[in-house]
């Protein structure tokens, strides 16, 4: 099998609607490159959104663009979200239950637990000069 | 790039079908929503929603489809999912939405499946 170096992408997204895709494009270019299952690069695209959504979320009007980096192997690939925002307390955010859900008003709050379920590791450090996380995801 | 969200519905034998194409965010989910209850409100209570063309989701568009589970529940109506990407499928699954909503490969899998619960 032909092995390639790692390939590193870096993009800065300022809060505007959708600005995701604009990260899914590049990830999506990369996993092709790489030769990467079609099955790993869409998982890598819900992790890729729900990081990104989850900084733009926590992220102030005036606050700098979100950062974001791919790191990518034809074996793994690793994801790192940075925003600048007022950041939030991880511990704090319970586990969200379909159950509980369906009786709440409330029905949003799943990005933690996509992001930890469907990832093979997930770190996130978060304080009043924003929020980090960084999420691991094998790719063979 | 991902296209634009767009929607399309259809009744077919008085079950509902929605097809989403593009990216399905928290505009897209709130319109599949909004969609619904204009024919829940006239008591559609079976419904598929079609995702073929939608690759990409986010889980605050998912979440405005709780909220359609949750009323087909109270009134024993159903939600069927169908054409799922892989990705999407296993997210939906880890939010645990196949407890109380069906899956199916295609649309008319999902017909057939309603047709047997009769």
């Amino acid at each position: 099998m032909l092995v390639k170096d790692a390939v590193t992408l870096k993009i800065a997204l300022p809060k505007i609607p959708d600005i995701e895709l604009v990260a899914l494009e590049g990830l999506d270019r990369l996993a092709h490159h790489m030769g990467i299952a079609e099955e790993k690069i869409g998982e890598a695209k819900i992790l890729v959104t729900e990081a990104i959504i989850n900084a733009l979320e926590h992220s102030g009007e005036k606050s700098p663009p979100v950062r974001v980096e791919f790191t990518m192997t034809t074996k793994e690939l690793v994801i790192f979200v940075r925003d600048y925002g007022k950041g939030f307390e991880p511990a704090s955010i319970g586990e969200p239950d379909i159950r509980t859900k369906m009786g709440s008003k409330n029905k949003r709050g799943w990005g933690l637990k996509v992001m930890k379920s469907m990832s093979d590791d997930f770190r996130i450090e978060s304080g009043k000069h924003g929020t980090k996380i960084t999420i691991r995801k094998l790719l063979t | 790039m991902e296209q634009q969200f767009t929607l399309t519905s259809e009744m077919r034998d008085n079950r509902l079908i929605i097809s989403t194409s593009g990216y399905v965010n928290n505009v897209g989910g709130e319109a599949i929503a909004k969609e619904f209850s204009r024919h829940f409100e006239k008591g559609t209570k079976e419904v598929i929603i079609n995702l073929a063309q939608s690759k990409v989701v986010n889980s605050v568009g998912m979440s405005f489809l709780i909220e359609i589970i949750e009323q087909l529940h109270e009134a024993n109506g159903k939600l069927i999912f169908t054409n799922l990407d892989p990705a999407v499928e296993k997210m939906l699954s880890i939010m645990g939405l196949f407890k109380f909503a069906g899956k199916e490969p295609t649309v008319e899998h999902a017909m057939k499946s309603f047709a047997h619960q009769k």
